[in-house]
Order: structure tokens, then sequence, then C-alpha cells
């Protein structure tokens, strides 16, 4: 597309104010930067910096704003969900790697990756309420529906770890297999799913205790978990074998396979429910799947090492109980 | 601009996802994914600014040569074994391995108090706007910071006893920027990796400072007698500026290579009072002959015996012992 053309569909998208509501957020990890692309034109809109190593971004409970961590600054940067403005900046959160709040709003977790420790957060006014020294860089987290627990993987110990949020105590730590990374609580809130990017799939885990109930082969360097929005199947990245794999969670199988190269990463389905989007990380890229034929229809240049992806929307709402810690489509959850 | 890229990145990643993972992958060394990824690429930066130097700078050299080729000409050759080691990736591979629990240690003790240093663009918000002017504005930084650096290897005996290698080469060329003892390599890299690090310089501008800086010092030390005008001259560093701080010391110029020291912006000398603009063509090399000696020697020769030479001069026993 030449710059001409560029042009036009960013102003005429900018000054129908369509801009934002059909927009796609990026985190640049290693640019510190992130990058706004038009959904439907599929083309880099702005880029702005942003802290330093962002990494993940959530939606506040009350639905309003976009968290993007900033790793190594010690901070939140705050945008507006609706319009991408810059609203606050949270201080002294350290080494926010990845960060979600509970279920029922009350509770603000982040894992710091660098500096191995879990802080939980009261989520009003983001008071310390605890801080859980922890070996073994602790990596992705995931929430039982009760807002009870909070499950931590440890990507280097190859464990996970589940927290008490009341009182901010370890429960248990127990061995899960090689590098565990994602991880999602299924709607049911008795079955864990966690990715081994050091292994080639998935393990069952009973949040319970830890203990690994069965085991699932999608592909090597599993990685990330995104939901398709139906409560049964969810999509998985698997970073070594450069696929995303679409899992059955009722009959535990994989349904679907389709090639992502360039160490495919975080996910967000668009609001219809039509595309997945997903982060290339090598390749400096935004892949976009077609869910109906499970093939990659386009792939967006962004900026170095892309890795949280959101769809920006009014009207968005918390991720559902048990489910990613980044906000979900709406759409695409509820149909 | 963006295809370049695509094409460097697609090259990156085919070998990374054919060669490099795979064996990350095996070894279970997951939590090395993504810096194994970033050395590919600092191994592909490697191999094109050795082709630059090779065929672009080589050219200058071999049309119009200041000092015309002679039986001194066998020196060069060690020259280029250390820049094939140090842009290839084993040197930088040594340090990185020694430097890594270190850098890390520093890095995370200070942001476990939470300090983070700010970014540039927090103090200068247009920056963040402008990718060229903020490229400029942290090179700048990193050049002011290497240049004290390098006052600093000519200040200190022990550290001169390290760095006295790069300048006993009486045949400057192309090749002589790479040629450093690899302790003197770690010191350098050390303090600069914190610096950049205190100033909040993104890894992927350090890279791009990193290749554009070091080619601007490998033509710097080429055997032309060029310039960039008299402007140019004191905007970039160039060949005939450089070579009067590798210039041989003399009765009356005792202290002529504590000139000069800037790696890439002459400014630094400028501001300081080391600069000298005379356009004079002088010998390189180092007149004391324990130093001079290191000529005709072979990479791990020369590294034992300026590690030997650094322990003397670190350790007032042994420079004692050795007086005696």
């Amino acid at each position: 597309m030449n710059k001409l053309a560029f042009a036009v569909i960013a102003l005429a998208l900018g000054a129908s104010g369509a801009a934002q509501a059909d927009a796609v957020l990026v985190l640049n990890s290693e640019d510190a930067s992130y990058s706004i692309l038009s959904r439907s034109s599929r083309i880099e809109l702005a880029r702005h910096p942003v802290g330093r190593e962002p990494h993940h971004v959530i939606v506040t409970p009350d639905g309003k704003e976009m968290l993007i961590g900033s790793t190594a600054t010690n901070e939140l940067l705050g945008l507006d969900i609706k319009t991408g403005e810059r609203r606050r900046i949270v201080k002294d959160i350290i080494d926010p790697y990845h960060l979600g709040f509970s279920p029922n709003g009350k509770w603000f977790v982040t894992a710091a990756y660098r500096l191995d420790h879990v802080d939980i957060f009261h989520a009003d006014g983001y008071r310390l309420a605890g801080r859980i020294f922890i070996d073994g860089l602790p990596s992705h987290m995931a929430f039982d529906t009760e807002s009870q627990t909070v499950f931590v993987t440890l990507q280097q110990s190859g464990r996970l770890a589940a927290f008490d949020l009341q009182t901010q105590t370890l429960k248990w730590n127990v061995a899960v297999g090689n590098a565990p990374a994602g991880i999602i609580m299924l709607p049911d809130n008795k079955r864990l799913l966690v990715a081994l990017t050091g292994e080639d799939g998935i393990v069952v885990v009973d949040p319970k205790d830890g203990s690994v109930k069965s085991t699932l082969q999608t592909g090597k360097g599993a990685h990330n978990f995104w939901p398709k929005g139906d409560g049964r199947h969810y999509f998985l990245s698997n970073r070594v074998e450069g696929t995303v794999s679409l899992v059955d969670t009722t009959d535990m199988k994989v349904v679907g396979n389709v090639r992502v190269p360039g160490g495919p990463d975080c996910m967000d389905i668009t609001p219809d429910g039509k595309e997945l989007w997903v982060t290339q990380r090598f390749l400096r890229r935004v892949a976009v799947i077609d869910i109906e034929q499970l093939k990659v229809v386009a792939s967006i240049p962004v900026g170095k090492s892309p890795h949280g992806v959101f769809m920006m929307k009014s009207g968005a709402v918390p991720a559902p109980a048990g489910g990613p810690v980044r906000a979900a489509s709406t759409a695409g959850e509820t149909k | 601009m963006r295809d370049l890229t695509d094409l460097w990145v697609t090259a990156q990643t085919w070998i990374f996802e054919t060669l490099v993972g795979p064996v990350i992958f095996h070894f279970g060394l997951m939590a090395w994914y993504e810096p194994a990824f970033n050395a590919v690429e600092f191994v592909m930066l490697g191999t094109v600014q050795i082709a630059v130097i090779a065929i672009g700078m080589r050219f200058f050299e071999r049309r119009w040569p200041l000092e015309r080729p002679g039986e001194d000409d066998r020196l060069i050759l060690v020259d280029q074994v250390y820049t094939l080691l140090n842009k290839l990736g084993v040197v930088p591979l040594v340090i990185f391995i020694v430097t890594y629990p270190l850098v890390t240690a520093i890095e995370l003790y200070v942001r476990s108090w939470g300090f983070a240093p700010p970014r540039l663009e927090r103090v200068l918000p247009w920056l963040g706007d402008n990718a060229l002017a903020s490229f400029l504005l942290y090179f700048v930084l990193y050049d002011f910071a290497a240049y004290w650096l390098h006052r600093a290897q000519h200040a200190f005996s022990w550290w001169w006893a390290l760095h006295s290698l790069h300048h006993s080469q009486r045949r400057m060329t192309v090749w002589t920027d790479d040629r450093n003892h690899v302790v003197d390599d770690l010191l350098v890299t050390l303090a600069l990796v914190v610096f950049a690090q205190l100033v909040g310089v993104q890894p992927g501008e350090y890279v791009v400072i990193l290749m554009v800086g070091r080619l601007i010092e490998s033509w710097s030390h080429a055997n032309v007698d060029m310039g960039f005008g008299w402007l140019g001259d004191r905007l970039l560093v160039g060949p005939r500026f450089h070579r009067l701080h590798h210039a041989l010391a003399n009765a009356e110029e005792q202290h002529i290579q504590d000139h000069n020291f800037a790696p890439v912006f002459p400014i630094w000398d400028i501001l300081f009072g080391t600069a000298i603009y005379d356009g004079r063509n002088r010998p390189t090399g180092v007149a004391d002959p324990v130093v001079d000696a290191d000529n005709g020697r072979g990479w791990i020769v020369q590294q034992v015996t300026v590690f030997w030479r650094f322990t003397r001069a670190l350790v007032p026993k042994l420079r004692r012992a050795t007086a005696l």
C-alpha cells in the first residue's frame, strides 16, 4: 500500500471516530512501544512509546481502561479503552510481567518474571497486600472462579504454584513439566490447563492439589491459550512448532492446527468471532487467522518482538471467571 | 525500508527456527529462547560488518593507501583474526557468559529496590514520535560514555597494560578496531551495558548503535589519509582524526596518544580539550619495546602475554618481583 493510501485511510478512520472502535493494540516488547492497528484495513495506524519492555495488557474490572505492564520501569500505563488516550500511570508496581484481576475484581496480581516474586494487591487503589518471593521465573497466571486462589506457572523450575488471595500465602507448589507458561482455568472450575513450553503439549491439572490428571500432545513449545468463546474450544500457540492448535477441552483432543511461523505467542479474537489475531514475536508481525477456515489470511508488520495483542472496543467487560487474565472479546465469548 | 526489515527478520527467523531453536528446545534451555534469537541477529550483523569492511573499506585502502604495502603486511593478519572472532560472536559469547550473572545481579538488585531509570521520552515527550532523533540522542549519550571509558583506558596503568595491545599495531588498518584483549573487551562491555540500562537504551536501539558505531570505528582505523572536510571532521571521527590517537610518541610529542579519544563524535575531544587537528600523518605504534613486542605474535600468545602484563600492573608485588 502506498503512503498516500495509508494516509487517506488513517485520516478517514480518525475523522469518523472509527479508528478506536476498529482498533487493535499490539505491544512491541523490544521497541518500548505499542502499535495501534486498523482491524478492517489491516494496517498499522500509529506507534507510541511506552515505558520499557511492555509484555502484557489487561482490562480493568470496570471495563474502562486497558492496563499495560511496563516491566523495566515498574509501572502500569492506563489507556482509555474507547479512545486509546493515556489516562494515568500507576507507579511502584515492580516488574509487572504478567498481570490479572481476580474474577470478582477485588484482587490485582502481578507475576514478576525477572525478580521472582508474586505480588497480590487490593485492586482498589493498587495497594500491596502481600509479596511472595518464589524461585523459578513466575510466568503466567489464572484464577479460580470463586476468586479464592491464583495459580502461577514457574517457567524455569517446571512447577505450578497456588496462592491464597485472602491470606497471600502459598497453598501448594508442585512439578508439572518442563517450562510451564500459559495457564487457564476451565469454566467448570475443576481443571487447569497448563502449556509446557519445554515440551510438546499441555497438561490437565487438578486445582485442588496440583496433581497432573492427563496430557495432550499439541506441538513443540506449547505456550499460551485463548478461548474460542464457546466455553469448550481453546486456541493454543506452539512457539517452537510454529503452529496454533484448536483444542476441544471436553474430549481433550486437538481438532485443528494452523501453521503460524515466527514464534506465535499471545492471541485475541475479533468481536465478531471470525478472526484470531496472533503475535509473531520473531517476524515482527501479527498474523490474522480466519477461524472458520483455520487459515492465515494476513500478516501485518508491527514493531520488534510483538507480544500482547488486544482488541479495543467500546463497552468491553473484564475476563470471565476462570478465563484468561487479559480481557476477551465480548462477542466471541458469549456466542 | 520495511521490505529490507522483512527480508532481514525472515532470514533471521529461518536461521533460528531451523538451526538454533530446535537445539535450545532439545536441551531444555527455553529460558534462553529469546536471547538466542537475538544472538542470531548479532552474528548476522557481524557478517554484514565483515562484508562492508572487506569489500567497501578495503577498496579505499587498496586504491589510496596512506602507508604503502610492505614486508610488515603480515602484522595485519592477527587483526583479521580479532575481527572474525569478535564480529562472528565468539568473543562476545564468552564475554556474555562471564558478564551475564554480574549484569543481571546489578540490574535485579537495583530494580528490586524499585529504582527504574526513566526513558528520555519521559523528559522529552516529542522524542517518542521521532525515531531518528531518539536514536541519535541515545547514540550521542552512549558515545559520551565510551569517550570517558577510553580516557580511563589510558589513565589507569593496569587498564593501559591491556589497552596498549590495541595501540601496539604498527600497521593500522580497517581490521585494527577489534584488536583488543578479551579482558579489556569485557570491562568496556560491562560498563557500557550498565550505562545503557541506566539511561534506558532499548535492545533494538542498542543493536543499531553497536552496528553503526563499530562500522564508523573500523573506518576510523583505515590506512588512508581521508577526512570529511573541515566541518565533517568536527562532526564525525574519520581516519585522519583517529590516526593521531594511534601516533607513535616521540621526544616532542610524548603524550600524543592522549588526544582524539572520541569513538564516533569528536565533540567530546573539542569540549574537553583533547582534540588536535593538525593534518599531519604520523607513524603508529607504541614506543615501549615491551608493548611493541606484541607485533608479530599470534592471537593466543598476545592474549597470554598481555594478560601477564595486566597482572603485573595490577599487583604491585608482581611488578616489583619482575623488576628484580
